[in-house]
């Protein structure tokens, strides 16, 4: 493609051979020729985009707020110059470079290398991918600009914050779940000791009992008590009205905190945990133990999006049987744009579930963004603490948790409504 | 998937009837204006029996370049010496492609007809005016537009003469350039019929003679004896080391029309017209072009009968004379004269050009032509003025192909393209169309033409999630406030829906223990602002303990 420049020149040379022709002036006429003869020579002088590219991250999944370290190699194959090579490392917008820069113009020999640095700063958490690299390539008297890319991509996923909520459990007097590794008086896989028993054939060898084996002549067996956990169930709302707020303070957004920093508490101490997102419709990822169960978790909060209007009392009606028996729920939702909250907890509370519900201030995180009358918020406050009552009456620890709140100190506010 | 598809088959739907219609527009375009014909003829660079090669080979010979024409004769304003130029335009195939161009009284014209545009035309008067050469060969074509300008018309009908070559066929007329016809004596001309021309013989010792019987005589007096070679322009007619310049010209012309002088458009400059050879008294003309002949005033369209002009010569001066400012024209009513099967009838008959049924009888027409250039192109003694038998330096011979048909498309598509060209670097109109158009172009380069933008990384998170506006002045009215309140109070005394709603009002009243609040909630009445503001706070912290 010609630049402006070559533009200018080829129809200035062209004018000028034209008038040149018009008023006889053969001087003129040459130099018009001598304009697009330019041109002409130059569109056989161009460079190329023929390089090789090769991008290094620092980390493929990071925190919402990390740093990420970025390192482009730019490598010419070809035998050719490349003149005027500009790169381009095409960085998704929710993405702020921190220092260094994404693009780089640079005129690389036959097998010469370049490399790019940057630092991008991650403040949304989500699912996103670097790339493609841009590349626009110009010739010596930038006459000519012709763009391709090359499709490689690093995919990389942004994990919600996670809030060091353990302080907030022992202070506070609610919620008090029985969670964690609990021993129970009955054998089976576990750490404690529990008795001995003869051998059977299959039974593993490290848990023979030499010393007894020694005294008694039998081959003897340890057994262990079983170690039990408890099933915990996050349930996350995700509707549409879950947006309301700025793009970093929204119910949503405190909400997958909230998730994360939970499901990381719970984990820690052994539990399973089980994360169950609604909007348009149910994502259930069902209770487990361990990193694997971590990832999954953040993952999928990496991910969620407002959307939908599903009610809350579909998703328990549809999950009753498989929630455990008494075990805790949390149920993260404003309760907003919902007539159906008061119904699936009470539910929940009658079938002996521990229900805890922590709910963002909807009308508190619109108030970012919208100038409400200050009447109107009275009311719709008034309002939204009769529901919190209600809630409460249901037999649920509820907190309402403001917008200027730490999860922490919103947890150590659980009010007796 | 399937929506993106069909729009994807819309988009190449689109650009195909786009590209569609734009070939068609195209090749409408230039089916108008390119004319692929037969094998062109009448060309001088081709060397076919009727093609004119052998006389551009007798010009080159002599020294004079030559040069084709396959634009427009627009270039010949752009002749810096049109007085040793002399432009051939033998058989006008084509019509002129109609472009708009300002006539002499500036009004913007289309050329209609017949061969040539206005500005061509007026470029070709004015190369006349300056001293310039031109021989127009013709018969049946185009080139009705100049000769009016030179006050003369081509009747393009078929002529007929009783004298005609026997051996070969009616078509083949004999002519002598000569103010009155030559006869036959059987079979073959009579010489004694066979007089001078008319100009070339005059009595007058300077302007009213050939030039090469000036140079022979100059010759004479210097008692030189030349050879063939040294003969230069006057070649033809070289005898023993001399010069015997001979005046009759007894030319062979094939399929002719006839030439009137018609003076209603002449050109003011062309001062005079001389007749320089005529058919026999006999001759007739077929107007209608039924192949017959009918001469009676009963028919609708009778033919013509009688003598006519074959050769009429118009100049720029009153004696036509090479030694006075001014051009001249050579109007021949037949466009094959010099073809080489006429012009080298030797070659011709010996199968130069190709298998020979019947031979060219022997002719004058190369003496003639060549005559005529050596009257255009001889160059003259600075200091005297007298003729020096050798072309002028800057002489030189334009051949028009620009209005021969052409046998393929690349060469007739460059020939208009180039005519195209010629146009708008020529022509008024066209110039000013051109300005405009370079104007145009440079503004839209200007403003269409971008540099891609710069790369830049833009970091942007801005998101606002708003909520439903419309319902705060819904939160703000009497009874939506009524209801909250009797909510928090149902809820604040642990009371399902059926139990508060069977309350007494009096249990109510008690409950709400406010008589303000007790009164908001059981009058019916409008509320100012400020009550209302009121209320509500007093609502917020109603059952605090």
């Amino acid at each position: 493609m010609w630049t402006r420049k070559a533009s200018f020149t080829f129809a200035g040379g062209i004018s000028l051979i034209l008038i040149g022709m018009m008023i006889s002036n053969h001087q003129m006429m040459i130099l018009g020729l001598s304009f697009v003869a330019f041109i002409v020579a130059n569109s056989w002088i161009s460079g190329h985009g023929d390089v090789e590219v090769q991008r290094t991250l620092s980390a493929d999944n990071l925190y919402k707020g990390d740093d990420l370290y970025v390192e482009l190699l730019v490598t010419n194959r070809s035998s050719r110059r490349t003149q005027t090579l500009e790169v381009y490392d095409n960085v998704p917008h929710e993405m702020k470079l921190r220092s260094g820069l994404n693009q780089m113009k640079m005129n690389l020999g036959p097998g010469e290398s370049a490399r790019i640095r940057y630092v991008l700063r991650c403040p949304l958490r989500g699912h996103f991918s670097i790339g493609p690299v841009s590349l626009r390539y110009r010739n010596t008297f930038n006459l000519s600009v012709e763009e391709m890319f090359v499709d490689h991509h690093s995919d990389m996923i942004v994990f919600p914050q996670l809030r060091d909520v353990e302080e907030a459990f022992i202070r506070s007097r609610t919620p008090k779940m029985y969670t964690g590794a609990t021993t129970l008086r009955t054998p089976g896989p576990g750490t404690e000791f529990y008795s001995l028993r003869e051998y059977v054939p299959g039974d593993p060898f490290k848990n023979i009992n030499w010393k007894a084996f020694a005294r008694t002549g039998d081959l003897m067996i340890n057994e262990k008590c079983r170690d039990a956990v408890t099933d915990l169930y996050i349930i996350l709302d995700s509707r549409d009205i879950a947006r309301i707020g700025t793009v970093l303070k929204n119910p949503l957004e405190m909400g997958t905190v909230a998730a994360a920093s939970l499901a990381n508490f719970f984990l820690q101490r052994r539990d399973s945990v089980s994360l169950i997102i609604y909007d348009e419709k149910l994502s259930y990822l069902p209770p487990d133990t361990g990193d694997k169960q971590h990832f999954k978790i953040l993952s999928s909060l990496a991910g969620v999006a407002p959307k939908g209007a599903m009610p809350l009392q579909a998703v328990t009606n549809s999950l009753a049987a498989r929630f455990s028996r008494g075990s805790p729920i949390f149920i993260i939702s404003s309760c907003e744009g919902d007539g159906t909250v008061p119904a699936a907890i009470r539910d929940l509370v009658g079938r002996g579930h521990e229900v805890t519900v922590l709910s963002p201030s909807s009308i508190d995180f619109e108030r970012l963004v919208s100038r409400i009358p200050r009447m109107s918020y009275e009311v719709l406050k008034i309002e939204r603490q009769n529901r919190m009552t209600s809630l409460a009456g249901f037999g649920s620890q509820v907190i309402d948790w403001m917008p200027d709140m730490d999860l922490s100190q919103a947890l150590l506010q659980v009010r007796g409504y | 998937m399937a929506a993106d598809g069909n729009s994807k088959f819309k988009r190449i739907g689109l650009q195909f009837a786009f590209w569609g219609v734009l070939i068609i527009l195209f090749g409408t375009l230039m089916v108008n204006f390119v004319n692929i014909g037969q094998p062109n003829q009448l060309s001088a660079y081709d060397d076919d029996w009727d093609d004119l090669s052998a006389f551009r080979q007798d010009i080159n010979d002599m020294g004079i370049k030559t040069k084709s024409l396959v634009s427009s004769p627009l270039l010949l304003e752009e002749l810096e010496d049109p007085r040793n130029v002399t432009f051939v335009i033998a058989g006008v195939e084509r019509d002129t492609i109609s472009l708009p161009q300002f006539s002499g009284d500036s009004v913007v014209t289309f050329a209609s007809e017949d061969g040539y545009s206005p500005g061509e035309v007026d470029a070709i008067v004015e190369f006349v005016i300056k001293g310039g050469t031109v021989i127009v060969f013709e018969d049946y074509g185009y080139a009705n537009t100049i000769a009016e300008k030179f006050g003369v018309k081509f009747k393009r009908a078929q002529l007929f003469d009783t004298v005609y070559v026997h051996e070969l066929d009616y078509n083949y007329i004999w002519t002598c350039m000569q103010l009155s016809p030559c006869g036959m004596n059987g079979t073959v001309i009579d010489t004694e019929t066979i007089e001078s021309h008319s100009r070339w013989n005059s009595s007058d010792a300077l302007s009213g003679r050939h030039i090469c019987a000036v140079w022979a005589d100059l010759m004479a007096l210097n008692g030189t004896t030349i050879s063939k070679d040294e003969a230069g322009l006057c070649a033809q007619h070289h005898q023993d080391g001399v010069i015997e310049y001979n005046a009759s010209y007894q030319m062979l012309l094939n399929n002719i029309t006839s030439i009137d002088i018609d003076e209603s458009n002449k050109h003011s400059a062309m001062i005079t017209q001389g007749i320089r050879a005529v058919s026999s008294s006999e001759a007739t003309i077929d107007i209608n072009g039924d192949g017959e002949i009918q001469l009676s005033t009963n028919t609708k369209t009778p033919d013509l009968w009688g003598q006519f002009n074959l050769s009429i010569e118009v100049c720029a001066s009153v004696t036509c004379s090479p030694f006075e400012a001014g051009g001249r024209v050579h109007f021949i009513a037949d466009g094959s004269t010099l073809i080489n099967a006429i012009y080298d009838y030797e070659g011709f008959n010996a199968g130069k050009y190709g298998p020979v049924t019947k031979e060219i009888p022997a002719n004058d027409n190369r003496k003639w032509a060549l005559d005529v250039i050596a009257e255009a192109l001889m160059g003259l003694d600075p200091v005297t003025g007298m003729p020096l038998g050798e072309p002028s330096p800057t002489a030189m011979v334009i051949f028009d192909e620009s209005r021969h048909v052409q046998s393929n498309v690349a060469t007739d598509t460059y020939n208009m393209l180039y005519f195209v060209l010629v146009y708008f670097t020529g022509e008024g109109l066209a110039k000013l169309l051109l300005f405009i158009g370079l104007f145009v172009l440079f503004e839209g380069v200007l403003l269409k033409k971008k540099d891609p933008d710069p790369w830049r990384h833009v970091f942007s998170i801005i998101y606002y999630g708003f909520g439903d506006a419309n319902r705060y002045s819904y939160y703000a009215k009497t009874n939506k406030i009524k209801q909250v309140f009797l909510s928090k109070v149902r809820n604040q005394n642990g009371l399902t829906r059926e139990e508060f709603d069977s309350m007494p009002a009096r249990e109510l009243q008690a409950m709400i223990a406010d008589p303000v609040l007790v009164k908001f909630v059981f009058e019916n009445r409008d509320f100012t602002l400020e009550q209302t503001v009121a209320i509500v706070k007093r609502v917020k912290v109603w059952g605090r303990v």
